[in-house]
């Protein structure tokens, strides 16, 4: 019985021999040795050290690169009205896209009625920010940071600087209008 | 007999040479792994000063990944353990 059990492990276990078996008939046309195609040598090894310096290089440059890039972009943006904003109720938010259709933002209307607007994304790791009724405030799911609805600035967490603030405009006939966006430096 | 023991022919086989290859070798490893943390730890560091809008810092960090990679380059290239075959004068005679 012991030995019945063993054997049965054995045959799971030995996949290497199965597929030996298995492919038999393909061997001599397809020579293949499992162990000889695992080893690295010392040479492909530092080769692969010296690709992956590379890529590290380059992911820093072009990430440096993309940032300088996009913080030089327009300085005008465009006045897009905010669907139903108007009728926010007050201690509750409204997701809308500013300045362009890539861009999320959040709008929020404070207990006191008042509104404020911020670019959506964390500004620690870039994950969507949201709107926590039960406490007041913007919090980020990711590592758990948290941003003051009334001014974007950094409660807790994380995040080293307040959220990108979106100028509103209320106009005439009660619409509210996103008329520009400002990024905040290190808070 | 005794010039044949001198040059370790006759004796037993003491390859001393072979063992300071494979320790270079081996430090040349360690040193590209370490160089290669560091590059991941300033990849790193540039996220976040990139998300962080401290654009002060992004030059400096791209400079230090750049030199990290040459670093990583002149080891792969010029920092070889010598050959046993082969000196900087010629063939190495018997």
């Amino acid at each position: 019985m012991n030995s019945d059990l063993r054997k049965t492990i054995d045959n799971v276990l030995s996949d290497e021999t199965d597929v030996r078996r298995a492919t038999a008939p393909h061997q001599r046309d397809f020579p293949y040795d499992r162990e000889e195609e695992a080893r690295v040598t010392r040479r492909e090894f530092c080769n692969f050290l010296g690709l992956t310096s590379a890529a590290l290089f380059v992911g820093a440059a072009a990430f440096a690169g993309k940032a300088a890039f996009d913080a030089r972009g327009s300085s005008e943006f465009p006045s897009l009205q905010i669907p139903n904003a108007e009728t926010l109720a007050p201690g509750t938010s409204l997701n809308f896209r500013y300045p362009t259709r890539k861009d999320s933002a959040i709008l929020i209307r404070t207990m006191d009625g008042a509104l404020h607007a911020y670019g959506q994304k964390c500004t620690h790791l870039s994950c969507p920010v949201y709107f926590e009724q039960a406490h007041q405030r913007l919090e980020c799911p990711c590592h758990d940071g948290a941003f003051d609805p009334r001014t974007g600035a950094v409660l807790y967490g994380p995040p080293p600087r307040p959220l990108d603030a979106i100028k509103l405009e209320i106009r005439g006939d009660n619409s509210v209008w996103a008329v520009g966006r400002e990024a905040s430096n290190e808070g | 007999m005794k010039v044949e023991a001198k040059r370790g022919i006759a004796g037993p086989p003491h390859n001393f040479a072979g063992k300071g290859r494979t320790a270079v070798a081996q430090a040349r490893l360690i040193l590209l792994v370490m160089v290669n943390v560091a590059q991941l730890w300033i990849l790193a560091a540039t996220v976040e000063a990139a998300l962080a809008h401290r654009f002060s810092a992004l030059l400096p960090l791209v400079i230090a990944s750049a030199i990290c990679f040459g670093v990583t380059l002149t080891l792969i290239y010029w920092w070889r353990p010598s050959s046993r075959r082969f000196t900087s004068t010629g063939y190495l005679k018997e």
